[in-house]
């Protein structure tokens, strides 16, 4: 447990840590690696289900792909060069690297070793089948051993170059090609390469054969990506700086489902992953929402004190709240899911209705793990800036958590942070 | 069954899983014989719900874990009128803060549990520090923080 915790904390750093290639490119507000991590495990779930891929694994391979990072930091394929400096680096930039085949397999070996090591010190301190599953699917990931891993690596590349031209827009002499370049010499699915295509339709004006399906599921997509960009409201309100985002929170609460998951044999890990990643989805159109039924004072040091305390009121108040956010929130299903796919569509609303009304044993422990996630990280906030009071939260916690392995994991938190 | 765990049920909640329990058998029924009963088109059954459990392994792992409650269940009955000061299963209680602001929970087993709207677990450390307490006890959970709660009120009213 203490291990687990351990670990928690180190790979909570990939929440803070911008992805190489958008900072080279000078993209503002460059998303992190958790955040693209999160929209990668969408990505992979919903065209994966397509190709009738194991969902549960894709999911855990999207998680897990990026963890090395945390010591080997985000190496971009510009890693090949030595020098990206001045108006030479940056028209380099603009094209894909361009080194001869000897040279790239050196250096991608060499990056290989560096994210290897960097994962197996990350990982040594944790149980042997953590440890064992986090290593393997790395491994799978990188070396495309099965048609989850092959296709998630590919994801990866296609969520990269989405997320490019959302920063970039499609004007290759500012976007440059080498997001496009890097890609197209990646992927090989045929399924991914008509989504591609997809994907120049939408965006560049093409008129490739058209796919509604494809389509709809593109548009979803876009629309989720808007969680890199929220940041959670109680820590924005609360005046922490560079607060995570709500794709940054997801990232912690998939990781924390993989690892305490796992010890719950009656509970549905696909399920749980999938819940974990819907259960704030509604944010996209309602924004993120807290649990205090006031009229926010204008003053914001006077408002950052009533957060410190814990949300207090009576039950009809409670139900009153629970009620009209739960209203708000459908109406943004809804308009979030318009266009999907009726099974997804049905599979998503239910998904998020468990969750909401903690109808199911999955819903149950996900939302105590919910609120450990959150804890954990206003711990670490703490941990910053020591006058940060986490009171509120931990009365959360003793109100909200009564699963075993919950309750052990936060006497484990209270011993260590 | 010494050892197994005991799910509290209020009377609200047993009912509302014996009707899933039932939906359940018959949407199983109608998987495996590729039927689709008048039941499955009521207003009772939301399409979403139905699209959901396609999977029948879901659906019979589902009802085993039901099954599992229906022999472990306990009812949560409103106590007699004596122990009515005393906070058990089934009591809302109104708790004070020291400036004065008021939290208000019912106490109800892990499967009704649901803080949002009240409800918190007996299992949970607010829960377990809460019962056998009675009227102006002070209740105080002090690792790693400290909150001091006050009973204000305690009250029954389940049907």
């Amino acid at each position: 447990m203490k291990n687990s915790l351990n670990f928690l904390i180190e790979v909570n750093k990939l929440k803070e840590m911008p992805r190489t290639g958008w900072i080279l490119q000078g993209a503002k507000n460059p998303e992190t690696i958790a955040e693209h991590t999160v929209r990668m495990a969408f990505t992979a779930w919903l065209l994966g289900r397509e190709k009738k891929l194991n969902i549960k694994k894709l999911i855990k391979l999207a998680i897990f792909h990026d963890l090395c990072e945390v010591y080997a930091g985000d190496n971009t394929p510009f890693f090949y060069y030595q020098n990206l400096e001045g108006r030479e680096g940056e028209k380099a930039m603009l094209k894909g690297p361009r080194l001869a085949q000897k040279e790239k397999k050196k250096l991608g070996e060499k990056k290989f070793i560096l994210e290897k090591n960097a994962l197996l010190k990350l990982i040594s301190p944790l149980n042997l089948n953590i440890k064992k599953d986090i290593f393997s699917s790395w491994l799978d990931f990188e070396k495309k051993f099965s048609p989850e891993g092959r296709f998630v690596r590919e994801i990866d590349r296609i969520e990269t170059l989405l997320q490019s031209i959302e920063y970039f827009g499609n004007k290759e002499k500012i976007a440059g090609s080498s997001w496009w370049e890097q890609t197209e010499e990646f992927v090989e699915d045929p399924f991914l390469l008509e989504f591609l295509k997809i994907i120049q339709n939408r965006f560049y004006g093409k008129r490739f054969l058209r796919n509604k399906k494809l389509e709809n599921i593109l548009d979803f997509i876009v629309e989720i990506g808007k969680l890199k960009r929220m940041p959670r409201l109680y820590w924005k309100l609360r005046g922490v700086k560079n607060p995570e985002t709500i794709a940054g929170h997801i990232f912690t609460l998939m990781l924390m489902v993989l690892i305490f998951g796992r010890e719950k044999k009656q509970l549905n890990m696909e399920k749980l992953l999938k819940m974990a990643l819907c259960h704030e989805i509604t944010a996209v159109y309602t924004k993120d929402t807290i649990p205090y039924d006031i009229n926010f004072p204008k003053d914001k040091k006077e408002l950052a004190k009533i957060l410190e305390k814990a949300p207090y009121s009576s039950k009809d108040q409670k139900t009153k709240k629970f009620l009209k956010d739960y209203q708000e929130e459908k109406e943004s299903i809804k308009r979030l899911f318009l266009k999907l796919p009726g099974s997804l569509e049905s599979e998503i609303i239910q998904l998020w209705d468990e969750y909401r009304n903690r109808s199911s044993s999955e819903s149950r422990f996900l939302a105590q793990l919910n609120v450990l996630a959150i804890l954990l990280q206003g711990l670490l906030y703490k941990r910053r800036e020591k006058k940060f009071s986490v009171s509120a939260l931990w009365e959360w916690v003793f109100e909200i958590c009564d699963d075993p392995c919950i309750l052990a994991l936060m006497d484990e938190m209270k011993g260590k942070l | 069954m010494t050892g197994e765990k005991k799910f509290y049920l209020t009377k609200e909640g047993l009912v509302k899983i014996e009707k899933e329990f039932n939906d359940l058998k018959i949407l199983k029924l109608a998987k495996i014989s590729g039927e689709s009963p008048k039941i499955l088109h009521s207003e009772d059954l939301n399409q979403e719900y139905l699209s959901f459990q396609e999977d029948l392994s879901f659906i019979e792992s589902r009802l085993m874990e039901l099954e599992h409650i229906f022999k472990n269940v306990e009812l949560i009955k409103t106590p007699v009128k004596v122990k009515q000061n005393i906070i058990d299963l089934g009591a809302t209680v109104t708790l004070e803060q020291k400036d004065g602001s008021i939290n208000e929970f019912t106490l109800v087993g892990s499967l009704e549990a649901n803080p949002a709207v009240g409800k918190i677990s007996n299992e949970s450390p607010v829960g377990k520090f809460l019962l056998g307490h009675k009227i102006n006890d002070e209740i105080i959970i002090t690792s790693p923080i400290k909150v001091l709660y006050k009973v204000k009120k305690i009250k029954y009213s389940l049907s």
